[in-house]
Parts: C-alpha cells; structure tokens; sequence
C-alpha cells in the first residue's frame, strides 16, 4: 500500500494540532498572589515589614520555622541541643539540600549566614534580633555550633523568625550587597525577576529537597496598593490569592461562587498606648477609665467588620507563654467615676495618633474618639504616614518632650514567643528610640520577670515570670488594649494549600492548582 | 392718595438700581430658582441644630452600621452609626461658611487692590498685577493644598487658604472695571470740581465695579466650596468628627461597594450647592450685565 507523503503530511499536521490543543489540560500553572503593599527587599535579613519576609518564603527557607497554628518546626536543621548554661546551641542539619545556584546546604553557609548578619558593619535591619550570638562555628559539615554572648532562652524562635533564612554562600560572595536583586536560596521556587514595583516572579525549583514539591509551575507576587483593584482581580480571576482583604470588602466577596473567603486566626494584637510619663496618663486611674471607656464589642463590628475579638490579655493566644484574660470591660459609668476621682470630671483634651494611615485606622481612630468624648475626653486625631511615625514616636530621642500621648498601634510577635511580645513594648529599656515601648512604661517587677525569663532555661519557671509579667502590665494598664484581630485572605478555589500564618506571613509551599 | 397714585403712573416707575435690577434678574427662570434654592439652604444651616433629628457628632448606633435609609435615618446611617441625614443639615453650616468667608474675605481684599492698581497704574499696578499674575499661574487647587501645607491643616486656615487664591481674580476684575470707569467724562468731571482720589475711588468708581464683583462673588462661592471640601476629602481641611461634606465623602470610600448611600449623598450635598451657586452666578450676570440688556 501506497501512503502518499501530503497524506502523510496532513496527518503529521492533525497529530501536532491535537497535541497542542491537550497541552492546556496539563498547562503550566501559573498562579498570581495579589498583595497590598510593594516589596521592600528580598532579603529577610535586612526587611522590617512582614510582607517582604512572607514573600522571600517563595526562594528562602530558615534553620526554623512555624506551621499554621505557630507551632515551632525544624526546617533546614533537624535537631538542636543546648548547654546547660544556656549558652551554646549545637545544630544538626539536614542531608542533601542544595541551593538554587547548586552549591551544597552546610554548616559552613549557616556560619555564613550568621556571620554576615551579626557584623555590624553590614548595617542589616535586623541585626538587634542576632547581636546576641557571639560566634558560630561548623563542626563537621552537618553540625553547627552557635555560642552566645548571654544566655537567651528564646534563641531558636529567633532563628524561626522570618528573616531567619539561610542564602547561598557562594551567591553572597558573588553579589555581595547587591544580594536582594539576586537572592538565591533553598526554597522551592527560584527567582525568575523583580520589575519594580510592580510584581516580582518565582519559577518552581527542581532540585528542592521536598520530592514531589512543589506543585505550581510559577508565582507572580503582585503589588496592588489600592483595596478595589484587589478585590476587582479576584473576580475576574485575575489573581487566585489575594491577602489582605479589607474588611468592607469582605462580605462583596464572600457572594461569589468560585472565591473562598478565609478568616485566620492572628497574634496581632491592635492597643492603645498611653504615655505614662506625661499628665495625665501618669495617673493609673485615668489609664483605667480610658480602657473602661472603649467598647471593644462595638469597636470590633465598627472597624473590622466582626473580623476581631476583644483582646483577652496583653499577649495574644497562639503565643508561646501568653496568658489568657477576661477581656477589659466596658463600663461607661465605672470610666466616669475614675475620672472624677482622678481630678478631671469634665475631660481634659489630649491628642489621638495613629501609627497607621489606612481607612480601618481611620475608622479605629475615630471610634476612639467618639467613645471617649463620651467620658469628656476630647482628641484630635493625626494618623502618622510611616516617615511621621518614625520621626515623631519611634526615633524621638528624648522622652520627656515626646510628644506621643494616646497612640493606637498593633504588634505581632513572630518568634512566636512571649519574649518579643513584651521585651520590645513594654521592657523599662525599650523606650523609644531603643524599642517601641510607646507607653514608656517602667515597672522594676515587670523588667525582672523579663530578664529572668530570657535567663533560666527551666520552662515551668519561665512561664511563671512571664504570667507575673502579663499580670502586672494588665492590672498598671500602660495600654487599653483593643482587638485581635482575624487575618482575611481569599482565595480562588480551584487554589489549594495557601494559608496566611497567625503572624501574617504566608505558606504555600503545597500550593496546588485544580 | 389718588392724586399722588395718577402721579406716579404719568412718569412710568421710579427706576431705583434695585427694581432696575429685580426686574431683570426675574426674567432668569433658572436663576431665581437657584435663588431660592440658595436662601432655602442658607435657612438650614442656621437652623442646622434645631431641624436635625440627631446629634450629628455624638448620637451613634451600632447596631444600625451602614444601614440603608429607612424612615428613622431618611439618608442612611454612616460606618460609626451616626445619622447622616443630620451630619449633612450640620455640613451645610461649615461648607457655606467656608464659601462664603473665604470668598467675602478674597473680595474685599482683592476688589481694594484691583480699585489702587487701576486708579493709579504706574508702579502699584505693575506689583499688584505681578503678584496677582504668580498666583494666577497656579492651579487653584494646588495652590491651596500650598497654602494650607505652609499654614498647616483644619478650617480655618483652608478658609485663608480658599481666601487667598480668590484674590487675584477680583484683583484684575476691579481693575479691569476702574480702568474703563476712570476714563468716562463723569469721572472728569468729578475731578475737575476737585474731588479728592479717595472720593473719586470709594463714592464713583467703586460702585461701578460692584455688579462685576457680585457676579463673580456668586459663581466663586460654588468653586470655594468645592475647593474646601476637596481639601478636606485629602484630609487637610475639617477634622473628624466635623461633619464637613468632603470629609465625609473621603470616609465614605472604604464602603462605597456595600453602602453606597454613605457616597452619595454628601456627594449631591456638594453638587447640588455648587450647581445652585453657579446658576445663580449666571441668572445675576445676565441681569446685571448692561451689555445684555434686551429691555
């Protein structure tokens, strides 16, 4: 039999057209993360905002880390053991994990790592988070040993904390500061590009230790500012994941079919700061009636759309050590008569910032104001854009004319621990400019409970001082504290395997696409 | 009483400037019912407090967040359970004060020096016309926002600010007015009989200039308000809780997609005001401009 070649051709043709068309059914999936602000850096260790941590999880993995309840899990180490002074870790590291670039994980890159960000010269962001390490050395290829420069109980949630990542030895060598335009690490997408400000690219990594991960081709982190043209992308599928959704816009896409709202539970915890070292919030029973004053039932519905509880202590639950409090109540006529017994029954006036600008801190702020015109406490509102609020509360040097009075503002813990929930806003040394106490609160029993936390390796004693701790700051009343509150998110629901962390970072690293 | 009546009807009606004016300014349909639309808002805002159902600051209902209007709340509640019904009748006071004290303080000034710089020319006139050619370079919203970042926010200094940039614009309108009415032989003739400057400025050329300046009075009301309520949708102008309408447009943003209500109507608050001015403007423009006198 004879088969014509055009035949033979033609056929060739159909056969090529058919293969294209099934190529979509097992099309590359491509997934676009919509999120609200740009991306500072892609280096953790140098990033102070949450988002550009979150997102370096796409390329960077850490010695530690946190599943989605904040539970500390071993990442890129396996084990840890301590002296028993509490001053040297000693590491095992995971076998046969390579970097991006194809050099080996080792010992000899967590020294180098470490190294890089303890000297003071690299001038990284968060260099306050590792000065505490002394030294790291590499054992043998897999064993590293950290010694300390004082004990420091809560040392492995620093190296759980975010920016705790490890990158290529030999990527810093090659790039040096220009490291944040190449960043190069173990995770299982690698860096495609960064067009700035607009989105920033990841393709998924063969060689990740993971097998079978990950399971999405690439992501495309998009930086949309405005809160419409995020929910706008959502429905028209745009983008499949979006974090965070405002509040208002919630209930519009909650409606749609084939979108997934999602409300997570958070350890941010949203407070009002009085400065305890001005009239009149020197007087404890002013501070009180503040708190008194200020329905948090009513605040959570007016501001966050329900997506908040009241705050049930200073230390949000999820965080290793916080202890559980009845939330401060409202009591209208309590908060008058603690006035009227501290001096002032007609009010006084006094200034209300915000260290925030965006409509639900317009809204917080406002509120505030509202409920405390009622016990005749008059405010005039200024929400700090973020240079403000460096300049005028966080770097002011002098505590005496800071200018700071009732500032609302919100904390997230992201080593997961009690001790970064306290130490750094409420520690008698952390006044601005060292830290945020923005209270400028000092309590001698407060400030113990803290160091002899950090000091004794023992947990049961541990969470002694830190109730005690919790205890005295709730009953001194430094802060009214607010809300806790949800962390919304929406995702497309053919997406499967992204959730936003307690401390508002993501996981996707099971991210699948129907 | 009948002889005088016969009287008056031989020699048609007297014709003061004023039944000169009403009778014209009657013919302009829309005008006079912008009129009366502006008296009936001016009316509100004076009796802002007594007429409106709530407290528009310090009422609140949070049981009632972003409800649509109904019968108890006619124009919806707003995002922190307030009335904003109420808030609108109390924002009508703050955004017609505005308009109208920043305008009233721009003309008095500007008119005074448009007089100075097109009586007496020469030097005065070239500064004054300088100046007045700067400001006029700038758009008149950015030149606000200007003015208000060197002075700092709240009402007030957004009245200064809408103040200062509707001077110019009188500056060059009694100018241009002085300049033709100087030269008109009555004006010689004041002279001549040996009147002082003062007197030939305040009792004859000054009153010529008043109709233009009316006229523009009117139509710069709609543009200072919206001025203002811009400034205070950026947040430089009124501060919360002040019901101004551009605050409470800008608060409004965040649930525009699930309340809409809360957008709108503060919205047509502001439109509707500065449409009745502008109508206004043109209704007394056509009644007072002798160049269109179609008797």
């Amino acid at each position: 039999m004879k088969f014509p070649l055009h035949r033979f051709a033609a056929a060739l043709a159909v056969a090529a057209v058919a293969a294209l068309a099934a190529l979509p059914a097992q099309a590359a999936k491509d997934v676009v993360f919509a999120v609200a602000s740009t991306f500072t850096t892609t280096d953790p260790y140098d990033a102070n905002d949450t988002l550009s941590q979150a997102m370096a999880k796409s390329f960077y993995e850490g010695l530690y880390g946190f599943d989605k309840d904040m539970k500390m899990i071993p990442v890129l180490a396996t084990s840890y053991e301590v002296s028993s002074d509490g001053l040297v870790y000693t590491l095992h590291l995971r076998h046969g994990v390579k970097f991006h670039d194809g050099t080996d994980f080792n010992a000899e890159a967590v020294k180098v790592n470490l190294d890089r960000v303890t000297n003071p010269d690299n001038h990284l962001k968060r260099y306050g988070l590792y000065s505490v390490i002394a030294k790291t050395e590499a054992v043998d290829p897999y064993t590293a040993r950290i010694t300390l420069k004082n004990p420091f109980s809560a040392f492995i949630n620093d190296l759980a904390h975010p920016s705790g990542v490890m990158i290529s030895p030999a990527a810093i060598q090659k790039y040096g500061k220009e490291i944040a335009f190449h960043p190069v690490g173990t995770g299982p997408f690698e860096f495609v590009e960064w067009k700035q400000p607009d989105y920033l690219k990841v393709k998924k990594f063969a060689g990740y230790w993971q097998k079978g991960l990950p399971k999405i081709d690439t992501i495309t982190w998009r930086s949309v500012v405005d809160n419409n043209a995020r929910a706008a992308m959502m429905q028209t599928g745009e983008a499949q994941f979006t974090f965070p959704v405002p509040y208002e816009i919630a209930d519009v896409l909650k409606k749609k079919p084939d979108l997934a709202l999602v409300a997570a539970p958070s350890i941010v915890i949203r407070y009002l700061s009085m400065n305890t070292q001005q009239k009149p919030f020197d007087n404890v029973k002013v501070r009180e009636a503040i708190a008194y004053a200020i329905n948090k039932q009513a605040l959570a519905k007016v501001a966050f759309n329900g997506y908040a509880e009241p705050a049930a202590g200073v230390v949000p639950q999820g965080v290793e050590y916080a202890v559980k409090m009845a939330p401060w109540p409202y009591d209208l006529a309590k908060a008058k008569a603690l006035m009227k017994e501290a001096g002032y029954p007609d009010g006084f006036e006094t200034e209300l910032w915000s260290a925030y600008n965006h409509t639900t801190a317009q809204k917080v702020t406002q509120f505030i104001q509202q409920q405390l015109q009622q016990i005749g406490i008059r405010t005039r509102i200024t929400l700090l854009e973020s240079g403000q609020r460096v300049q005028r509360v966080e770097s002011w040097q002098d505590p005496k004319t800071a200018g700071v009075r009732l500032y609302y503002v919100g904390w997230s813990s992201s080593t997961g621990e009690a001790d970064w929930a306290l130490r750094p806003l409420l520690y008698g040394e952390s006044w601005p400019p060292t830290l945020f106490n923005t209270a400028y609160y000092k309590s001698d029993k407060v400030d113990a409970d803290i160091k002899g936390a950090l000091l004794t390796t023992d947990s049961k004693e541990k969470a002694r001082l830190y109730k005690d701790a919790q205890e005295t700051i709730w009953h001194d009343a430094p802060w009214a504290p607010l809300v806790v509150e949800k962390l919304l998110s929406a995702n497309s629901k053919k997406l499967t395997g992204v959730y936003v962390m307690p401390d508002a970072s993501f996981n996707f690293t099971n991210a699948d696409l129907k | 009483m009948n002889d005088r009546a016969t009287l008056v009807a031989d020699v048609e009606v007297i014709r003061t400037p004023w039944n000169e004016f009403w009778r014209k300014f009657k013919r302009q349909k829309i005008g006079v019912v912008a009129g009366i639309f502006v008296v009936v808002l001016v009316a509100i805002a004076i009796a802002a407090p007594w007429i409106a159902p709530y407290d528009a600051e310090n009422y609140f209902d949070y049981d009632q967040l972003n409800a649509a209007p109904s019968m108890a709340h006619w124009f919806g509640v707003d995002a922190l359970g307030r009335d904003i019904l109420s808030r609108i009748l109390m924002g009508a006071r703050i955004s017609l004060a505005a308009g109208f004290v920043s305008v009233a303080a721009g003309a008095v000034v500007g008119t005074l020096l448009g007089l100075v710089a097109g009586y007496y020319e020469g030097w005065a006139d070239r500064i004054i016309m300088r100046i007045a050619d700067v400001l006029f370079a700038f758009p008149g919203i950015l030149l606000a926002i200007g003015i208000v970042a060197i002075l700092g926010g709240g009402e007030a200094n957004v009245i200064v600010a809408v103040a200062i940039f509707s001077i110019p614009t009188f500056a060059r309108l009694a100018r241009g007015t002085t300049l033709g009415l100087k030269r008109l032989t009555f004006v010689e003739a004041v002279r001549s009989i040996g009147a002082t400057n003062w007197t030939i400025i305040s009792r004859h050329i000054f009153p010529g200039t008043v109709p233009a300046v009316i006229v523009y009075f009117s139509l710069r009301i709609g543009t200072s308000i919206i001025t203002a309520a811009s400034l205070s949708f950026l947040g430089m102008g009124a501060q919360p809780p002040t019901p101004e309408w551009g605050a409470m447009l800008d608060a409004a943003r965040a649930d525009m997609l699930t309340a809409p209500h809360e957008a709108i109507f503060p919205a047509l608050a502001i439109f509707a005001t500065v449409l009745a001015f502008n109508l206004l403007g043109d209704g007394l423009r056509d009644a007072l401009d002798p160049r269109l006198d179609r008797r």
